[in-house]
């Protein structure tokens, strides 16, 4: 975390044009408020610092202390702990923005990253938004919209229906039931303001349609206000892939690569990859050309998202487009050599998109070598990944070549209860996959954590793990391939082991002055005399 | 644990349990490497007042440094050794660890033990946080041996189920009265985003139940009762 505290902005001189990048010349913004927490905040500021740019952090009171606020120039408190009286405080996140004097806003991830109405509360503050423009994060958050924008421009998305599906509505049931049919069983409803899998039902058999169709909706309705549910076709085993795209506005959209994130559970991804093992250069260029076409027919500004899922016979269908920055962005800029932030900031503030992405676009189908995240999760995943927010007693990341760790945790603090639960993000890029692996086997081997349980054996599992070194990997791989319980109790019966011996050890060096004299010189046959002995210092060794 | 109510374990001997436990997985009683007993072949007319004892201590030196130790666990010989790297990191080798085990053995948690005793530990291997009891195996013996008939007693008793997570109680599926199965859904606690569904650990009936809907609780919080 050397950082160093530059002076403030320098007002612009000329020269822009031949260093269109130098921050030091001519920073894209005076002052950019971070809308968010975590490591994800850290990410967004050390970019604004490389540029020059003032940062801004705001924080709830759980967070008064956290790296984020300590990183930036300038913290405002937003309110108590529960994300919905802090972070999610739309109104309160443009006052803070107001009342320092910044121009920019950046979401992050998560929070209020995709709220189209967060997006226009900060451009009618006069400031801008950096992400996408706000009817781009609408249109492009319904779903059943982006179904319908892909079928447009002859990309294909995942099999199933474009328009929202009757619900409760027992004349129709018919005609659903016969396009369920078409599309084939098993099914997934989902819902079309959905994310999370939140409104997502499996259906196997026709008649439990019409009641998963009512039970999803129901959810939909709750979790998004808006129950609107649609029908897709299920994909196993699948792979997801994405593309990351970033726009500049004035028509120009390029893809600097893709990630795959096959391995999830319950959708939530762990590990991510770049490329995504074992596609031809060809099927890259052809999927990274659907994903532009997307962004360009809607319009895209910044940083975006294209989802794909794989198919096993090696087609992809369209999934979805997230408009933000992804967690997993690291990948990509580790193999496309781009900064993706820093790019998300000068695009922000009206400029052309620079030459570092155009040219990694260019690259695109055959980047530079291949790069690995895990998601270090305070979560058991002995305990069905089970969150396990609390105080980190040990943090040591690893270091060496190779190898970026994004995270906002030192040792002595706590993970609170109330965010996600994503706590460091290990970074590893190599010459190939094979190297990339194997430096993800080391790099893990260095990482110390103790306090919480976090993902870490999960993580060390899988950089072993034969299959996911063959590239073997889907959607289904964790269910597949990892025994928590397992692997949990195998190290048990090791710490056990290890606890007893160093406990035994222990006693011996504290016993063996005392118990030198006495053994020595007893001979006596029968063992009861030392043995009551023996007993006698146990009893004074402390404990 | 069958093997400690026939023999009272060596009185150098630890038992190591799991503060939470694991299915499957009991404590472990490490004794230290037992001294050698040689038999003396009995000369024939001579007893034990013939001044030839019938065993005979082999060997009274120092434990074996060599590297492969043994140790009883659960009274069978076995061959691991820990060796320190600084105060905290060791490394475990033997019991079926092909390679050697990276291990970090750290003093007790916040809260150290309550029990007089018992010191805690936490240890990290490969990644997993595994927080142990360590205690004088005989002194463990003669206690359970002295509470089994206590517990066998409160084990129709009341339950007391207590929270594993701190969070939000977001939901409470059970009125007090209801008979529950085991398995059965009791509440539904939110941390972190996710919400977390907490079950009956036994079938019985609620006798009482100590939170509502939007009540924040920290680990170790009584929950509800069960009878």
């Amino acid at each position: 975390m050397a950082t160093s505290r530059s002076e403030p902005a320098r007002t612009a001189p000329a020269g822009r044009a031949s260093l269109p990048n130098d921050a030091a010349v001519d920073p894209p913004f005076r002052r950019v408020l971070i809308a968010n927490r975590g490591e994800i905040a850290v990410r967004i500021i050390r970019a604004c610092r490389e540029l020059g740019v003032e940062a801004v952090a705001v924080y709830s009171d759980s967070d008064r202390a956290a790296a984020h606020v300590r990183l930036a120039d300038v913290a405002v408190r937003l309110g108590p702990p529960p994300p919905t009286e802090s972070y999610l405080r739309i109104d309160a996140v443009v006052k803070a923005a107001l009342d320092t004097g910044a121009e920019a806003i950046h979401p992050g991830y998560g929070f209020l990253a995709e709220r189209a109405a967060f997006a226009r509360a900060v451009e009618a503050a006069g400031l801008v938004f950096i992400g996408p423009p706000p009817a781009a994060i609408e249109a492009l958050g319904d779903k059943l919209h982006a179904r319908r924008l892909a079928d447009s421009v002859g990309v294909e998305a995942v099999p199933g229906t474009l328009e929202p599906a009757p619900v409760d509505r027992p004349d129709q049931v018919h005609a659903i039931v016969a396009e369920a049919e078409r599309i084939g069983f098993p099914l997934l409803i989902k819902a079309a303001a959905g994310g999370g899998g939140r409104g997502m039902r499996r259906v196997e058999r026709a008649r439990d349609l019409p009641a998963a169709l009512a039970s999803g909706s129901r959810e939909a309705a709750s979790a998004f206000g808006d129950g609107s549910v649609y029908l897709e076709r299920e994909i196993r085993p699948a792979r997801h892939v994405e593309v990351q795209l970033l726009g500049d506005g004035e028509g120009t959209v390029v893809a600097l690569g893709e990630r795959d994130c096959s391995l999830q559970r319950r959708h939530q991804k762990l590990v991510e990859e770049a490329p995504a093992p074992g596609r031809e250069p060809d099927a890259r260029r052809r999927l990274h050309e659907m994903a532009v076409r997307l962004g360009a027919a809607a319009g895209l500004r910044n940083a975006a998202t294209a989802e794909f899922l794989l198919a096993p016979d090696g087609s992809f269908y369209f999934l979805e487009v997230n408009t933000r920055l992804q967690v997993e962005h690291g990948v990509t800029e580790l193999v496309a050599g781009v900064d993706i932030v820093r790019e998300q900031l000068a695009i922000a503030a009206g400029r052309p998109l620079s030459e570092a992405p155009r040219a990694a676009a260019a690259r695109a189908a055959e980047p530079e070598g291949h790069a690995i995240e895990v998601r270090l999760s305070a979560e058991d995943p002995g305990r069905d990944f089970a969150p396990t927010p609390g105080g980190v007693r040990r943090w040591i990341m690893p270091a060496g070549p190779g190898v970026r760790v994004d995270t906002a945790i030192e040792a002595g603090d706590r993970v609170p209860p109330e965010y996600d639960n994503l706590i460091a993000k290990v970074m590893v890029h190599g010459a190939d996959r094979e190297a990339a692996i194997d430096r993800l086997r080391r790099a893990l081997d260095e990482t110390e954590i103790a306090g919480i349980q976090t993902t870490l054996p999960f993580h060390r599992f899988v950089a072993r793990d034969p299959s996911f070194r063959a590239g073997e990997v889907s959607t289904d791989w964790v269910a597949a391939r990892w025994d928590g319980p397992a692997e949990h109790a195998r190290a048990a019966r090791a710490a056990q082991l290890a606890a007893g011996l160093a406990a035994l050890d222990r006693a011996a060096a504290d016993g063996a002055a005392a118990m030198a004299t006495p053994l020595r010189h007893i001979t006596t046959s029968d063992g009861r005399w030392r043995r009551s002995g023996i007993e006698g210092l146990v009893d004074r060794w402390p404990r | 644990m069958a093997a400690l109510s026939d023999r009272m374990p060596d009185p150098r001997g630890v038992r190591i349990a799991l503060s939470a436990p694991i299915e499957g997985l009991g404590p472990l009683v490490l004794e230290p490497p037992q001294l050698p007993l040689v038999a003396v072949p009995r000369m024939a007319g001579e007893g034990l007042l013939g001044g030839t004892a019938p065993v005979e201590p082999a060997g009274l030196e120092e434990p074996a440094g060599d590297g492969s130790a043994q140790v009883l666990v659960d009274g069978e010989p076995i061959a691991a050794e820990l060796s320190f790297l600084d105060g905290e990191r060791a490394i475990l080798r033997g019991e079926g660890h092909d390679e050697a085990t990276r291990v970090l053995l750290l003093p007790p948690p916040a809260a150290p033990g309550l029990r007089q005793g018992i010191s805690h530990r936490e240890v990290i291997v490969d990644g997993w946080r595994i927080e142990v009891e360590v205690e004088s195996a005989a002194r463990a013996a003669l206690r359970e041996r002295a509470s089994r008939g206590r517990e066998e007693a409160t084990h129709s008793g009341p339950t007391e189920v207590h929270a594993i997570i701190p969070g939000v109680v977001v939901a409470v599926s059970v009125a007090a009265g209801d008979a529950v199965v085991a398995g059965q859904q009791l509440l539904v606690v939110e941390a972190m985003k996710m919400q977390n569904e907490l079950r009956a650990p036994r079938d019985g009936t609620v006798e009482r139940i100590a939170v509502g809907p939007g009540v924040t609780i920290e680990v170790g919080d009584l929950l509800l009762v069960l009878s």
